[in-house]
This record gives structure tokens, sequence and C-alpha cells, in this order.
């Protein structure tokens, strides 16, 4: 297995170096000269070419892309164009506050839709399967903003039962102020990942082992939980893998309307403000997260159906 | 066994709702704040503590509270005037304009440092005046304020030619322009007058700051301010809240002991007293109007803009006045102009644009709708605009009116056959360019459907704000909107929109240039108010008519809402943040 990782690792390298190629290629390519923003209302062809210097944007192509390359192997990945602020205190600081709201409402939303997800699958066409699949799709139809404008509306401004924004760096102090954003960000995400479970309980349901284990007399419940949720892990690692970048990307809309000072909020001032280092390093940094989370992923497959086998 | 399982779930879940509600009760234990405390709104985040890096209107109101200048612009008084702040009185100005001569305040200091002997704070003195100029001049920090000096001060331009690509910036060899006589004495030099002089240093690029804090916090200044001013910084969470807490060392500003006569009594209850008169300030930035709002109306804000989306809801459209609700509540409304201009600029160097000629574009300002994009978007908060320089300036003449900015659509039509475009033959597809957001592509829609009346077709093309500032500045743009907000409050700073030589990349983004519109900047641009000086400036304003190198849109006026329980709040103030003049009065907060 440990030559698998260290390999995996290795096919890393090829994979970043074309994400920052591309990423490069497309700031490159894209109009919008960073140096003008920076120059302000006032700007004159000497300020603006003062900034192109200072920034190292008056070097050829290539030179800009060694530069970039320098950065991020020495994992320095510079100053903000714009707050010229430390990217990595940035990152890191965002990524706090993001992982805050993200992380808990991952493990509530997976917790409820993992077990309301078994629960329909077993009562299949059950009036409760089909009042949890109507809530579902109703709730999927419903757009996010909805959700904001009117949970922090009726539950915070009208019931008083939250704060209506805010944030608090401190780790306790913050949880007050994350409650209805993680409630809302639950909510949202349950219901698609509750339709996604159900079909993939049913699928497994209806497999040969199922009826065996059935016939050899085993109760529901210990089928349910000893072998369709086993052998339905491959799928559902797969999913929730997959979802844990997310979590430290943040979601833009909740951030903003609750005042969360998280990636989200970072990722679109920095698209607003051509602020290329900032998005260069955050995109690397997802991507890297894609591999190791994928390699992840492919260690857990091995690690629940001993039919896997990392070669 | 099913049934089990399904009682134990539901078990789980109640115990999970519980845990939630146990938290949001915790939440609301903490509502109500502390005493002491001023909450105050903030649509955007500052981007650094650093003056020298305060070129937008949030960054200058977020550093006014901990840095400061040699002047202010008096709290009450309008049209806008300056008074001592850092500098002991106004300075002395030689005969020929040319001599600034600032005698500094006694004990004046810089709040404590780790960067100051024994990390107490110390005097500022007139060589960090001339430290914190030349910070601005500096070519390896990029200030977006070099123009406040660039070709005005004497041997500022060759200082930062010396320094551009030298290793390290020589800030003990100062060029003529700043002078420190002594420790107490500055003196700026210029290559011509210049009276708004005086403006910018009101600005906050004219703040001062310490040379040694500088130097020990090296490029993470920004977040590490030491300043003079009211307010010392408390805790920045960037995108989220800056909290400030009051400067024990400051004594020397006071409270206006003079307003307008039309101000209300109660604004001058704290006349002469020390500044500020909050221990504490707390801006909170809403990127998204419904959180401010209902801030706002649960009294965890002081005070608040009035949100686009709930202004009728506020304010009754008749009266334009607030609705009883709100009075009764005790809510004071306030509105004053903005000082700014909304227009959409023609490119005048596009092949098209140039060869059509001003009554091709006298025909598009008749057929534009002003009145109508103020009702529609700005619930009429506004005026429509004659000329660029807006109400409240030195400079501005309300006697003027411009011929074509009105709706007149036969006239439209008229002007086009005049211009040997009859029914729009001839011209080709407009390309106007504007930014991101939902409100900017309607009122481009309905620019485009104002313009189908004449025949003309109009493509849209939405561009990120970098994208459209690389067209305008490479003078690619066909059309584009945009607005301008005032630097200080003088026409000239407007006017120099359309100045010739001001053109792309400068402030001219329209490539405008009339020879005699020129000449008669130049000759305004170093006088100080007077009827002669209004007298050119008119006649700019017909030359700007004739030509219509914009269309002038509106000057939008600021509403805001203030609670009771806050104490001398006038709008319209355009030296940096309010809040150390403000008051709450806790007492009626409690009520």
């Amino acid at each position: 297995m440990f030559a698998y990782i260290v390999r995996r690792l290795l096919y890393a390298i090829p994979i970043l170096l074309g994400t920052t190629f591309l990423l490069f290629l497309l700031f490159n390519v894209v109009p919008g000269d960073p140096a003008l923003q920076l120059a302000g209302k006032h700007a004159t062809p000497e300020v603006i070419q003062t900034i192109r210097i200072e920034l190292g944007l008056n070097k050829p192509w290539y030179g800009q892309y060694f530069d970039l390359l320098k950065q991020l192997m020495t994992f320095d990945f510079g100053r903000s164009y714009w707050t010229k602020q430390k990217i990595t205190d940035m990152i890191s600081s965002g990524a706090g506050a993001s992982f805050s709201l993200g992380f808990p409402a991952f493990i509530i939303e997976t917790a409820i839709s993992l077990i309301v997800g078994l629960m329909i699958a077993l009562y299949r066409g059950s009036l409760l399967d089909k009042t949890v699949v109507a809530f579902s799709v109703a709730a999927q139809s419903v757009s996010l903003l909805v959700y904001i404008l009117a949970g922090q509306y009726l539950l915070a401004y009208k019931w008083g039962l939250f704060p209506i924004s805010g944030y608090d760096p401190d780790l306790i102090g913050r949880w007050p102020y994350l409650v209805l954003p993680i409630g809302i960000f639950v909510f949202l995400s349950v219901a698609p990942e509750l339709r996604f479970y159900r079909t993939i309980f049913l699928d497994e349901l209806y497999q040969d082992y199922v009826r065996t284990a059935r016939s050899k007399g085993l109760g529901m419940k210990t089928v349910m939980l000893r072998h369709v949720l086993k052998n339905a892990m491959i799928p559902i690692l797969t999913n929730l893998v997959i979802s844990i970048p997310f979590l430290i990307l943040g979601s833009v809309l909740i951030e903003s309307f609750f005042q969360v000072p998280g990636l989200g909020d970072l990722i679109v001032k920095a698209i607003a403000n051509n602020d290329r280092p900032v998005l260069i390093s955050i995109t690397v940094l997802g991507t890297f997260a894609y591999i190791i989370f994928n390699l992840l992923s492919d260690i857990l497959y091995a690690m629940v159906d001993p039919r896997v086998q990392l070669k | 066994m099913s049934s089990i399982s399904f009682q134990k779930t539901t078990r789980y879940l109640s115990g999970l709702a519980l845990f939630l509600g146990l938290v949001s009760m915790s939440a609301c234990t903490g509502k109500g704040g502390a005493k002491g405390v001023l909450k105050l709104p903030a649509a955007a985040d500052a981007k650094s503590l650093d003056p020298a890096l305060a070129d937008d209107l949030y960054t200058n109101e977020a550093i006014s509270l901990i840095y400061e200048g040699l002047v202010e612009y008096e709290y009450l008084k309008r049209p806008h005037e300056l008074r001592p702040l850092i500098a002991e009185a106004m300075p002395t100005v030689s005969k020929d304009g040319l001599v600034y001569t600032f005698k500094i305040k006694k004990g004046v200091k810089f709040t404590d440092s780790d960067a100051f002997p024994g990390g107490k704070g110390r005097d500022v003195t007139a060589k960090d005046f001339v430290y914190s100029f030349l910070r601005i001049a500096d070519p390896k920090i990029n200030s977006g304020g070099f123009w406040i000096f660039d070709g005005k001060v004497k041997g500022v331009n060759d200082w930062r030619a010396k320094n551009k690509d030298a290793a390290k910036v020589d800030y003990d060899t100062a060029p003529e322009g700043f002078k420190a006589l002594d420790d107490s004495t500055l003196q700026i030099t210029l290559v011509n007058p210049y009276p708004q002089l005086l403006y910018v240093l009101a600005m906050g690029y004219g703040d001062v700051v310490a040379r040694e804090v500088v130097e020990k916090t090296g490029k993470d200044f920004g977040n590490n301010p030491v300043g003079t001013g009211p307010y010392k910084l408390d805790r920045w969470m960037r995108g989220s809240k800056i909290s400030y807490v009051r400067n024990p060392d400051y004594h020397h500003s006071f409270y206006p002991t003079e307003g307008e006569a039309t101000d209300d009594k109660a604004l001058l209850a704290d006349a002469g007293k020390p500044l500020p008169l909050m221990d504490r300030v707390e801006l909170a930035i809403f990127i998204e109007s419904q959180p401010l709002w209902l801030n706002f109306l649960s009294g965890q804000l002081d005070r608040a803009g009035i949100p686009k989306d709930n202004f009728d809801s506020v304010i009754d459209s008749g009266s334009n006045q607030l609705k009883k609700e709100f009075v009764d509540k005790g809510m004071v409304l306030s509105f004053a102009p903005s000082a700014d201009v909304t227009y959409t600029a023609f490119n005048m160097l596009d092949p098209f644009i140039k060869k059509a000629g001003p009554k091709f574009r006298q025909a598009i300002a008749l057929a534009e709708d002003t009145k109508d994009t103020l009702k529609v978007f700005y619930n009429n908060r506004g005026i429509p605009a004659q000329s660029p320089v807006p109400p409240g300036l030195a400079g501005y003449d309300e006697s003027f009116i411009n011929p074509f900015q009105r709706y007149d659509i036969e006239g439209a039509k008229k002007l086009l056959v005049e211009a040997g475009y009859a029914g729009g033959k001839g011209v080709p597809v407009l390309q106007y360019e504007i930014g991101q957001g939902a409100e900017s592509r309607q009122m481009a829609e309905d620019f485009q459907r104002r313009m189908e009346k004449l025949g003309i077709k109009v493509q849209i093309n939405v561009n990120q704000f970098s994208e459209l500032l690389s067209k305008i500045d490479q003078k690619k743009a066909m059309m584009w909107g945009v607005a301008w907000g005032a630097d200080y409050p003088d026409a000239e700073n407007f006017l120099q929109l359309l100045y010739g030589p001001n053109a792309a990349p400068g402030p001219n983004g329209a490539n405008y240039n009339n020879p005699e519109y020129n000449k008669l900047f130049e000759q305004m641009r170093y006088m100080a108010d007077s009827p002669e000086r209004r007298k050119i400036i008119h006649r700019m304003m017909e030359i700007f008519a004739t030509d219509m190198p914009w269309l002038p849109g509106i000057h939008r006026v600021t509403y805001g809402l203030s609670q009771k329980w806050l104490q001398n709040y006038k709008i319209g103030y355009m030296g940096g943040h309010v809040a150390k003049f403000l008051r709450v009065n806790e007492e009626l907060k409690g009520k």
C-alpha cells in the first residue's frame, strides 16, 4: 500500500503543474490588467508601469510562470496584490471560519441523511418514504437564497432565536453565530443526499446476499447495518470524501449573508479585484486537496471492501 | 425490530434538536451590547489599515479613526471648510501661493508600540510628515495617492524616479518640496499654485505615520496600525468586523462649537467637549443589505443607510418623509447629496463616435430619460446631472441647465436626421460596456430599449471590473457607464475628468480633448473659488453640453436612518469617518 501511496503522490506532480499552467494561461488570456485596478482612479502611464514592475508583470510569461512555481514549491504563496496580506494568513483564517461552518453541517447532514435514507429504503413505498421523498424534492426545488432570506428574517429577526448575523473568532464564542447558518446548510444539503442514499440502499436491498441473509433468519436491522450499509460504503465514501474540499471552500452566499469571514468571501473579493496570487493559491490548494482526498477515498475503499486491492 | 430502530432514530434527532435549541438560547443571551459602544455598518471592508493604501472610501473611513493629518473638515459646516487637526493653525501661504508653512501642535502622540523606546508612544514631529508624504511617492509602495503630489510638489517626481530602481528607497534625502524646518515646522513648496493642496492633505493619504513602526512591522504595517487618532485598533476580523478602542492619550481635538444656521440645536449639545465621545467603535461589514437592515431594525446598529429594496417601506413617496411607524420608534431620517455623478461616457477616439459628431451624441442624450431612471433604479434618490459638477461643491452652478438633459424623443429623432443618421441608418451597433451586477444590466437594457426608438441597436457587453478598466484604459471601449465620487469638495476634481492631457489611462477615459475647455481648465485649476472662477466653470459647462462627451446621469442623494439614541449625527461629511463626533445616549437606548 505504501508504494501505491507514494506513486499516487508522484502522479500529483504533473497534475499540479498542469493546473498551475492552465491557471497561468487563463490569467494571461483573460483581459484585465491588475496594475490598472491597483493604480486607482487617478492612474497615469508612469504609475501603471511602476506597479507592473513591482508585481513582476513586466517580465516575459515564462519568467512570471517560473516565479509562480518557485513560490508554490517553497510554500511561500506571496502576498495579495490588493491587501498586501500574506496569502497563507488569509487562507488559514478564511479556511478556519469556513470549516467551522461547513464541518458541523457536513456531520449533521451526513448522519441525518444516512439514518433517514436507511429507514426510508427499508420502508420503501410507505407513507414515511413518500413523505420524505416529497419533502426532498420540494426542498431541492427552492433556492438557497430563499432559505437564507426566510431563515434570517423569521428565526433570527422576528422570533429572536439566533443572532441575525456576525462571527467571533473565539473557538467557543463563534458557535451562537453559526447555529442558524449551519441549520440552513443542513436543511439545504440533506434533501439531495437523502435521495442519493435511498437509491444506493435500495440497489443493495434487492441483491442476492440480502435475500440469503434474510432466509438464514437474520433480522432486517442486522441485515441493514451489517450487510447493506457495508456494501453501500463505496459510493457513500466517494460522495463523502469528495465533499470535504467544499467544506473548506465554503458557501459564498451563506458566508456573505451571515458575515462569516470564510474562504467564499475571500474568493469573491479576489475575483472582483483581479487578485491573481490569491486566486492561484486557493485553486492550487483546492487541487491538492482533491488529489489527497481522492487518494484517501481509495485507501478507505480497500479498508471497507476486501475485494479492493491497492497495487 | 424495525420500529425499535425508528424510535431510536427519532430519539437521536430529538436530542440534536434540543442541542440546537440550547445553543440558540445561549445566542439570545448575547443580545443587548456593552455600554459605551458605537455600532455602525460599513458596506465593504478596508483593504489595509495603511494610509498610503487608502484608495477607496471604506479604507479611508476605517483608517480615519486611527490616523490623522494636518487638517480636517469641519464636521457641521456645509459647504465644507477645513480646520487644523495636528497643525496648530491653518498654514501660512506665501504671496505667490507656492510655499505652505505648517506649525505642528505640541504633545500630539503616537499610540504605544514596541517600535518605540520603552514601548511608549512619542510626540509627532514635522519629520514624521515628511516621511509619511514620501511613502505616498515611494515607487515600491505604489500608493494610489501619488497623484496628490505628482507634478505638484517641488522635486517629488525626481525623488520618485531616483528611487525607482534603487535597492532601498532613500527616505533620508527628502526633495526640496518637503522640508522639516524644525521639529514643529513643516514646509511644503509647490511647482505651481495648487489651492486644492489643503483638501488633499485632509484625505487619508495626508495622515501621519511613524517611521519606526513602519520599519519594524515591514510589509505587515497595514495590519498593525499605530497612529495619533481618537481610537486604536482592537481587533480586525477581515470581512466581518473592525473594532476600535478609545486612545487614552488623545487630547487634541474637540467637538465643534459652530454649525449651520439650519442645524438642529441638539447638534451642538457636545460643543467644545474633548473627542471622542464613545469608548468603543465597532464597524460591522455587510455585503448584503438584508442582514444590515434587520440588525438596524433590531437595534443592533445605531444607524444605517436605507437599502434600495426597503426604501418604499420606510419613506412615504408623497411627502418624501419617514413613515409613521419609524417616526413612532424615534428614528431620525437624514439625507444629503453624495457629491458624485453617474455618467455614460463616449470614447471620443472611437472612429464612429469621432465621425458622428456632437449632434449624434446630443440626439442620444435627448432620447435618454434620466428622470425615469431615477424613479425606477434610485427610488428618486438623486437629481438629474446637468454637468459633471455635483451640488455642494465650490464651483457648482445651480443656474446651469443642460439643454440636452431632458427626455424629448422627437427632438432626438430630428437631431439624428441633422447628424446624417435618419432613423438610425448608418449607425453601427453601439458597443455598451458595463460592469457586473443585475442592476447595471437592467439599466443598460433600459438604455438599449430607448435607443431602439431611434432605430439604433446597442450591444451590451458585461465585464469584470478589471476588464472594463482595461478596455477604457486601452481606449478600446466605445461607450460605458460609470460614476465618480468627489475626492475633495472642489469642481476641479470633476472637471479634470474631461481635461485633454488626462486622457486614458488617466481619469479622462472619454479621451475628450477640446482646446478651449483645456485652456479654461488650466486657468481655473489654480484659482481659489471666486465669481471669476465660477464664470470660467460656467463656460466649461456650456462647452461640455455642446460636445456631449458624456451623457450626464444623476447626482445621487444618500439617505440614512439613525436610532433615537444616536446623537450628533449629521449626514454628508466628507472627511473620513464620523464616529469620533457621535454619542450613544444609553438612557434612551435602555427605554
